[in-house]
């Protein structure tokens, strides 16, 4: 049991599902966004009782999603052979290709936060508490990477 | 913006039922007396609720005992909805199906609805002060009448059948129009006036 008193999971998915679902077509696209949304649900349901507090559930609940559509993105590249990658990239919504491409030389780290700062949108209290680190450590690594890609771009 | 599809909510309930991810489901039923949140645990049907109840605070009552990762799903409580919607239909009582009293914190209360869930089947009725006997205190008819006005899982612990020794259909939770209603379901309506 909780120790803090949490809104009964199904009121969340009931107020925030269909925005949640739209979330994860902007990151997965429109053929991908369901199954996004059905990992994420259980997911969050897996860490629900966990949680040490009940704000910002909607927040998390993105934050979830977004984690759980990364996730997907990369089951679905190890799944693809490498020469067939461009031909899919096209039908993303956003030329994911390109830019995966251009962090692909980044650290780990470095490139997640650059993910959830430009693909989530999120800002940097939401890098923070993804990445477990303070936010001004989340705005250095994401300003350092830009300056790390800028001096790489071709003038 | 869309909502959630039914298949991708029962979806996830249903794999979140598989892993054990659930503290309690949920499902709304349509019936002659109103639509109907009936939520149910591990050890049964934990609370039923009248549609003028706000669901939130059913819920949360519920997730106050149980946990919070409650779950609405049809298809995980079918055999409770079918049996709820055959006694609407006039077959049956739902008394067979298993009840937690969880919510019930006086243990006398609790023994007044657990008699009156094991013992008054469909076409009986019985008096406040017999219920009382039952539940071991015949005179404590008035703590039965508490018991049954704060009845967390009406309809499937019977408390629709119980009636003042003064005639008449006496007090109902949820409005004597339903308790009338049953009972007339359940051709046990008192004929006095």
């Amino acid at each position: 049991m909780t120790t803090v008193a949490l809104p009964p999971f199904w009121s969340l998915v009931e107020a925030h599902g269909d925005e949640l679902l739209a979330h994860a077509r902007r990151l997965a696209g429109d053929q991908h966004a369901e199954d996004v949304v059905q990992d994420a649900l259980l997911r969050a349901l897996r860490a629900y009782p966990r949680l040490r507090h009940a704000d910002h559930l909607r927040a998390w609940l993105y934050r979830v999603t977004t984690t759980a559509a990364i996730d997907a993105h990369r089951a679905r590249r190890r799944e693809l052979p490498t020469d067939d990658v461009p031909a899919v990239a096209t039908h993303d919504t956003y030329d994911e290709g390109a830019f995966e491409t251009l962090i692909a030389p980044l650290p780990d780290g470095v490139r997640t936060a650059l993910r959830l700062r430009f693909v989530d949108d999120l800002d940097y209290e939401g890098i923070a508490d993804r990445l477990g680190i303070s936010a001004v450590a989340a705005r250095q690594r994401v300003s350092s990477a830009i300056r790390t890609l800028r001096e790489r771009l071709p003038a | 913006m869309t909502p959630l599809p039914d298949s991708l909510l029962e979806a996830v309930a249903s794999a979140a039922v598989r892993e054990g991810l659930v503290d309690a489901v949920f499902t709304r039923l349509r019936t002659p007396i109103g639509r109907l949140l009936v939520v149910q645990g591990g050890h049964g049907i934990i609370r039923v609720g009248f549609e003028e109840e706000p669901e939130d605070h059913v819920l949360a009552e519920v997730a106050g005992h149980l946990g919070p990762r409650i779950v609405a799903s049809d298809r995980e409580l079918a055999l409770t909805r079918d049996t709820l919607d055959a006694y609407f239909a006039g077959e049956g009582d739902p008394h067979s199906l298993p009840v937690d009293l969880t919510l019930v914190g006086a243990p006398f209360r609790r023994a007044v609805l657990e008699a009156l869930h094991r013992d008054i089947a469909a076409g009986d009725v019985v008096t406040y002060g017999a219920l009382a006997e039952r539940a071991g205190n015949a005179r404590a008819y008035r703590a039965a009448a508490t018991a049954c006005a704060r009845n967390p899982v009406p309809i499937v612990v019977p408390c629709h059948r119980v009636l003042p020794s003064s005639g008449g259909i006496g007090r109902y939770g949820g409005g004597p129009e339903r308790k009338r209603t049953l009972l007339e379901l359940e051709g046990s309506l008192p004929t006095s006036r």
